[in-house]
């Protein structure tokens, strides 16, 4: 209607309330479900769901509130809208964190073993060093594990079942057993034992030590044994990445005391070498990645390309400070000090890059596209060469899917 | 034959995506809302499977026509502009190699009677490993009660001898369940039904290991009728344990090496700087 | 369909699977678009120039069905020398009188000297021959006829003249259709119709939300009547209505204006008399000569004992019409004060109905309100939330109105029956005891209905008979004292008053008080003391018409007119086609279904002129109910806008009228000139350039009553949004799932935006025209909310179902969203500025208010 000036409506769009808001209210606490409990009773599949906020979205707020279908960018694979094709990794900071951790209690019971097998009497504190560390490391490592379940008190699922296929099964498996062997190896450095214990622990030791070793390798396996396309393009480098970064972690916090000077040198070497191999891994593992360079763009640009360079250079930083000849107790303080920021940032560099990995439809599309999906799978042959497939078009869908890229890219 | 391994068949062709399945699916399992916001995305709103969304319906707006679909004429062509509105009903693929199953550490996620992969919600302790290791975005951990959760099939309805609920919704049959075998079959017959009819986009996916070799097969395969990446599927996925064989061998050399440094630095030392 | 009918889609899906070919006109590419062979945008409100160019092409083109639409219509019948068609008088018919209304007079048969009755309508008091049963189409046997279809005032010629304007560019220019795409339409529907095919159309309010809303079906009907579609299978057209069974309330009268059955309501301009109503209402010929039956037996079933024959069967008691009471008229009482109390059961006019700003006006000027719904809707809550309230226009404490919300009971927790668009009633079980105070509106009229009784049990005042007499006396079953529906679906179906016996069907009603029946149509759904509408045999055990599955009035015939899908010697017009036939051994009419004519009636008979009532049916007339038995391409009477469709603009509309320059609209539509209901009349108006249509998404139910609050639901469509063409998001600066703020002359609402291909800009009457789309299922109580857009839509109504135009309206839209000072109330911007004059005329002079004349130059 016309309305003439002196009836304009009192107030400001601030103070007035929106329509509807406090009736919203006086609607019954509802959990989403819309079922009356005076009626229904909750005993569907999905009933055990619990619902803190009901206004909340799961999803967290929509980061792809998409453009219009028509203007959605011209990629050269199509996407739907940009939505995520893959589901981000849930992890929280706990297990960057325990991957270091683990990692280097692992080097460390390694090192510690040989030590005390190769040259126990010269190096007793070393190895008595390492035992502690690793000791500490096992339960540090348990702890953030747990930390970082959904339902931490179900902790123990883990070792119902044995299952090969499950690097985190496996791995569970391994920490359990490397914490047993580390906690009994460490004892009688905290309490006095009786002998026949003591003995017990210099075994238990070994055993750290041998189990040691594939818990600073196999978080890597851990991880490419996902759908993350950067994990996934990295998964031969991983693993050996990870062993180098842990010893080279490992050799820097053992750089932190005060050491006899066999055992000190033991430690620099084990050190520099490890810091050598690390540097050298992360250049190849980018190379790897590379391949598919949309995948690898988490490893060079934004937060995640910065930590992964951070990490490098602080490895390069760090080894050269071991090499400088002779013997500055400050510098290799120093050298530690950058070694260990370096591990850290490279665990965080590459959890956060694999959570944009998965955010980004195009590097799993992209990936695939280029012969990164089961077509690398050394027994499968590409299903393109079948004729079977022929009929039930599957190809067809592929060729088309390489067309429809040339158009894109011409358009 | 019947082998008791039950599945989908998703014919985007048929679909008019009124979302019934949805609906019937969250009504059935009873699950919650996934929160009310408008998207932008043509009519999805919810945007993408989840722990309380287990059918999605996605729509695709392209400037492309879609030929016949079936009847002799074909409108798009004459309409202003070449454009055509496709449909997709997503769902758990529950595939023949499964990432999630073979990813979950607590053997919370079994594979049923019906060939179906289920996430047994009393056993799951929430590490979050198959989110990551399905290829194809679809577990999720609600983080409300941190348990991983998804497509069941409708385990309790297929105990029943009943259809799953997004099924038995469907009004236009673009989804349909039953023996595999069989499903495998009409929709080979659809497929070339609809090539005779001239609509040579038509194609399966992953029907069968052949198909798609990275998954052998899906429980849960659809008719497309546009690269697998329009419909937010990608293209060759694959089940991230097929390769993990050259990690384990990689973890070998890496810490074959370690101890090898181990040892060497503590003997060169003892042999003297 | 697929959007608001998406199981009822299915079958479509099914057809198109089969071969069947899918044509979707609509201003929106919707879902059913989507899977369509052919879609067709078109403008909105340009329907009748599109299905006039179709009748136009089958004429010219010679591509009608020549024997269906010689002896099964009226093609052949001569019209009054009088007569004028809009090609002499320029978009008006003959019989325009300045009183805004049509005498019929002119429209009339030669030969038959009187107006030949519409079988359904209105009651006719107010055209020529009422009251004088002689005139009343006695003669319609003496009308006379050309069989060539060559006479100048033959049906036939008429109908081709009329039409011959809607040429293919003519619809380009009106309809924005491309004139190839139109003639592939065309072709595609002449091809598929014939001996051997039929198509059929389907719609929905899509066409009916008009200003000339009967006469866009009107055409439709023309047209299948021409290509011989009417009464045979995969024909005919089928209305896609909004709500379960609104059919079935619409059947059993909701509508203000007619009695169960679709008896007209009797009016008070003559004393109420059965016989001068009968007088008023009976033709002489076919079938509905019967209706004194239908209607006695009505007054039977209600009144019972207290009905006979010396008080008129209580006839007197029955509410009389005083004029036009529609919903419209009724809130606009309302918002004078004229209306104390109102009850509104299973409807939400607050956020349903056009124009919510003055509904709520008007439910602020009651003394009580009764609102029965599933949630507290809009409506209930109209005294504390509405906008005008948040506004702090109005406060809740100078409301007078006293609101009684009385909770009601789902489908699913009484029995009862659904009767479907096809007219297949469905009976559906009790699942569960409703909650709490939850009743069934069965159980609320009834006792409300025994309470009055009680309290005008005394009174000795002869206006109370009527409820004194009422019977009432349902047996009551369980707890709440429900009432037995079966005793209800009895007293529908009829029986014999004498043993209570349920009569078999209408044939057997009497007009002497011998039987009663709530609702002739009905007649047969109780036979046998049967509950036939719960019949569930599976198809597998009966052939492929069903006829135990359900239902289906009238007399369980699941196809109507079905006379029609046999030639005139009473053979299949084709084996493909073959459904209802003559038998000539059995001397009778058989076939798959209940054939819809005197069952033993000779394809060959033709009746004596003189003949009366059901003698009166030649052997070649399917369409019964009319009174010379033909399906009617030209209609004499029966409607208020005209024998035949004419191609008129909305009333809002941006262009003036391609095809009648003079005359702009439909000048019998019902307008409501008040000051909360502003019309924006002029077009090419800068102010408001923007065709705006509404219309529904699968996700929701019509004003969201029964989805806003179901959160499964609301997730599907949270917010409220228009969609728009990229051109126009672009011409406006607007970003997808941005915000946008739309005025029209009464209101304005801000909503979310989808950009999408699926709307784009179309050229008419010269110029580029932008239709903005906007769903109208949100509003301001419930889960989610946002605006609604029935604010925007005006008061005025086709003058013959008094529905609104919500189809078509003209508005703007602006960027950003809008400060709640002016919500749904607008004094923006556009009415600032100065009215553009109008040129040309908008209507003849004298047919609308003079200040719609030419004033000043038309605009450079």
């Amino acid at each position: 209607m016309m309305r003439r000036p002196d009836e304009q409506a009192p107030g400001s769009a601030e103070e007035v309330r929106r329509p509807g808001e406090e009736v919203r209210e006086t609607i019954p606490p509802v959990d989403g479900r819309n079922i009356d409990p005076e009626i229904g009773a909750l005993m569907g599949e999905g009933a055990l769901q619990r619902v803190r906020d009901v206004n909340a979205p799961p999803h967290g707020e929509a980061s792809w509130i998409g453009p219009p279908p028509s203007d959605v960018p011209d990629t050269p694979v199509p996407t739907y809208y940009g939505v995520p094709t893959l589901k981000e990794p849930v992890w929280k900071w706990y297990i960057p964190g325990y991957f270091y951790l683990g990692g280097l209690s692992g080097a460390c019971a390694a090192l510690g073993a040989a030590a005390e097998l190769m040259d126990g009497r010269a190096m007793a504190s070393l190895s008595r060093r390492c035992r502690l560390v690793a000791a500490g490391g096992g339960v540090g490592s348990a702890a953030l594990l747990i930390a970082d379940l959904g339902r931490p008190a179900r902790f123990l699922n883990m070792l119902r079942v044995f299952r090969p296929s499950s690097p985190m099964n496996v791995g569970t498996w391994i920490v359990s057993a490397f914490g047993a062997c580390a906690g009994l190896a460490a004892l009688p450095s905290i309490v006095p034992v009786p002998r026949t214990v003591r003995r017990m622990a210099d075994v238990a030791s070994v055993g750290a030590g041998v189990i040691g070793l594939p818990l600073t390798a196999y978080t890597g396996v851990l991880l490419a044994g996902t759908a993350v396309p950067l994990w996934q393009g990295a998964r031969r480098a991983l693993p050996i990445l990870f062993a180098c970064s842990a010893a080279a972690s490992a050799a820097s916090l053992l750089d932190l005391f005060p050491a006899r000077r066999r055992a000190s040198v033991a430690v620099h070497r084990f050190g520099a070498a490890a810091k050598a191999a690390e540097v050298a891994m992360t250049v190849a593992l980018e190379r790897q990645v590379a391949a598919v360079p949309r995948v690898a763009e988490p490893l060079r640009t934004g937060v995640t390309g910065g930590l992964w360079r951070a990490a490098q250079g602080l490895f390069a930083a760090s080894l050269v400070t071991t090499l400088v000849p002779g013997w500055h107790r400050r510098l290799r303080l120093f050298g530690a000090l950058l070694g260990t920021a370096g591990a850290v940032a490279l665990r965080f560099a590459l959890i956060e890059g694999g959570r944009r990995s998965a955010r980004d439809p195009l590097a799993t599309f992209v990936q695939q596209r280029a012969g990164g999906g089961a077509r690398e799978v050394p027994e499968l042959e590409s299903p393109r060469r079948h004729p079977e497939s022929e009929r039930s078009g599957a190809a067809a869908g592929g060729e088309r899917g390489f067309q429809l890229t040339d158009r894109g890219q011409h358009a | 034959m019947t082998t008791g391994q039950m599945g989908f068949f998703t014919d985007t062709t048929l679909c008019i995506g009124c979302k019934a399945c949805e609906v019937a699916c969250k009504q059935w399992n009873q699950l919650p809302d996934d929160g009310f916001r408008l998207t932008g995305m043509s009519f999805d709103n919810t945007g993408q499977l989840g722990a309380s969304t287990w059918r999605h319906v996605a729509f695709v707006e392209r400037p492309e026509a879609l030929p016949g679909q079936g009847s002799p004429l074909d409108g798009a062509k004459l309409a202003d502009g070449a454009f055509s509105w496709l449909m997709m009903s997503d769902v758990c693929k529950h595939c023949e190699r499964a990432g999630c199953l073979e990813a979950c550490p607590t053997g919370a996620i079994l594979r049923t009677e019906f060939g179906s992969v289920y996430v047994q919600p009393d056993v799951c302790n929430g590490c979050g490993y198959c989110v990551s290791a399905c290829p194809f975005g679809v577990v999720d951990r609600r983080e409300d009660d941190g348990r991983a959760w998804k497509c069941t099939l409708c385990y309790d309805r297929l105990k029943e001898d009943l259809v799953p609920a997004c099924a038995k919704a469907c009004p236009t049959a673009s989804i349909q369940f039953g023996e595999i075998g069989e499903l495998k079959e009409r929709a080979r017959q659809r497929v070339e039904q609809l090539h005779e009819r001239g609509v040579g986009e038509a194609y399966l996916y992953g029907a069968d290991a052949v198909n798609q070799p990275g998954t052998e097969g899906l429980h849960a395969f659809f008719l497309l009728c546009d690269v697998p990446e329009k419909y937010n599927l990608p293209p060759d996925p694959v089940v991230p344990t097929k390769k993990l064989g050259e990690s384990w061998r990689a973890m070998a050399w890496g810490i074959a090496g370690l101890a090898a440094l181990a040892v060497g630095s503590v003997l060169s030392a003892r042999s003297g700087p | 369909m697929a959007e608001a009918h998406p199981v009822g889609f299915r079958w479509v899906m099914e057809a198109k699977n089969r071969g069947a070919t899918i044509i979707h006109v609509d201003p929106r590419f919707s879902r059913t678009s989507s899977v369509a062979d052919l879609y067709v945008r078109i403008r909105p409100g340009s329907d009748i120039a599109f299905l006039g160019g179709l009748v136009r092409y089958v004429i010219e083109n010679e591509r009608y069905f020549k024997e269906y639409v010689l002896h099964y219509t009226n093609a052949a019948t001569l019209i009054d020398e009088r007569f004028r068609d809009t090609e002499d008088l320029g978009g008006l018919f003959s019989g325009w009188d300045p009183k805004e209304a049509y005498d019929p007079e002119t429209w009339q048969y030669e030969g038959v000297g009187g107006v030949v009755p519409a079988t359904g309508h209105k009651e006719v008091f107010a055209e020529k021959g009422a009251g004088r049963v002689d005139l009343r189409g006695v003669k319609v046997l003496r009308r006379k006829e050309d069989p060539t279809l060559q006479h100048p005032r033959s049906v036939f010629q008429i109908l081709r003249r009329h039409f011959s304007r809607y040429t293919p560019e003519m619809v380009e220019d009106t309809c924005g259709v491309p004139q190839a795409l139109f003639l592939r339409v065309a072709e595609t529907l002449c091809q598929n119709s014939g001996r051997d095919r039929t198509s059929a159309f389907c719609y929905a309010v899509g066409w009916t939300q008009h200003t000339v809303g009967v006469q866009y079906i009107r055409t439709a009907s023309i047209l299948q009547l021409l290509l011989g579609n009417m009464g045979r299978t995969g024909g005919g057209i089928l209305a896609l209505r909004g709500h379960t069974t609104i059919q079935g309330s619409t059947d059993c009268a909701t509508l203000y204006d007619l009695l169960p059955g679709y008896l007209p309501m009797p009016h008070a301009v003559q004393d109420a008399k059965l016989e001068n109503y009968v007088r008023n209402n009976q033709p002489a010929t076919h079938w509905w000569s019967e209706m004194p039956k239908y209607i006695v037996s009505l007054l039977k079933a209600w009144y019972g004992e207290a009905a006979t024959r010396e008080n008129d069967f209580g006839f007197g008691w029955l509410p009389q019409l005083t004029g036009n009471h529609s919903h419209m008229t009724t809130v606009a009482d309302m918002a004078d004060g004229k209306l104390k109390g109102y009850f509104v059961m299973g409807e939400n006019p607050a956020a349903g109905s056009m124009n919510g700003a003055l509904h709520r006006k008007g439910l602020r000027k009651l003394d009580w309100l009764v609102v029965r719904d599933f949630p507290l809707n809009e409506t209930a809550e109209f005294w504390r939330t509405a906008p005008e309230i948040a506004r702090g226009e109005v406060r809740t404490e100078d409301i007078q109105t006293e609101v009684f919300f009385f909770p009601a009971a789902t489908h699913t927790e009484k029995d009862g029956s659904f009767t479907n668009t096809q007219r297949m009633l469905q009976w559906h079980h009790k699942a569960i005891e409703a909650p709490g105070d939850c009743r069934s509106d069965l159980w609320f009229a009834y006792h409300l209905g025994k309470r009055l009784k009680a309290m005008y049990a005394g009174s000795s005042l002869e206006r109370d008979r009527g409820i004194q007499a009422l019977t009432l006396d349902y047996p009551v079953l369980g707890p709440h004292d429900e009432p037995d529906v079966q005793a209800v679906v009895k007293e529908i179906s009829g029986f014999t008053v004498a043993d209570g016996k349920p009569v078999p069907g209408f044939t057997k009603l009497a007009d002497d008080g011998s039987t009663a029946c709530g609702c002739w149509i009905y007649s047969g759904v109780y036979a046998d003391g049967v509950n036939q509408a719960a019949r569930r045999k599976p198809r597998s055990q009966q052939s492929w018409v069903a006829p135990e599955w359900g239902w289906a009035w009238p007399a369980n015939r699941r196809l109507m007119y079905n006379r029609a899908s046999a030639d005139p010697e009473g053979k299949p017009w084709s084996e493909r086609k073959r459904y209802v036939w003559w038998d000539e051994a059995q001397k009778r009419w058989s076939g798959y279904d209940v054939p819809d004519f005197v069952a033993d009636r000779p394809p060959s008979y033709r009746p004596p002129p003189d003949a009366r009532g059901l003698a009166a049916i030649s052997g070649i007339d399917p369409f019964i109910m009319q009174a010379d038995g033909k399906g009617w391409l030209f209609a004499p009477s029966g409607l208020l806008d005209g024998p035949l469709p004419t191609h008129y603009e909305p009333l809002e509309s941006v262009i003036p009228n391609p095809i009648y320059p003079e005359q702009q609209c439909n000048p019998a539509r019902d307008e409501y000139p008040r000051r909360e209901n502003p019309y924006h009349l002029p077009y090419d108006d800068p102010r408001f350039p923007y065709v705006i249509t509404t219309y529904r998404l699968t996700e929701h139910h019509t004003a969201g009553g029964m989805s806003r609050w179901l959160s499964w639901l609301c997730e599907l469509q949270p917010e409220m949004f228009c969609e728009i063409s990229r051109e126009l998001a672009r011409e406006k600066g607007v970003e997808n799932a941005g915000w946008v703020t739309i005025t029209t002359a009464r209101a304005e609402i801000e909503c979310r935006v989808l950009v999408t291909d699926r709307f784009k800009p179309l050229r008419a009457g010269g110029r580029v025209i932008h239709t903005i789309g906007l769903p109208y299922h949100w509003s301001y109580v419930g889960r989610i909310t946002g605006d609604p857009a029935n604010e925007l839509i005006p008061f005025v109504a086709d003058p013959n179902v008094s529905i609104q135009e919500s189809k078509a309206f003209t508005g703007n839209l602006r960027p950003g969203r809008l400060s709640f000072g002016r919500r749904a109330a607008t004094d923006g911007v556009e009415l600032r500025q100065p009215e553009p004059p109008f040129s040309p005329p908008r209507d003849k002079p004298g047919v609308r208010d003079p200040k719609y004349l030419p004033a000043q130059e038309p605009p450079k």
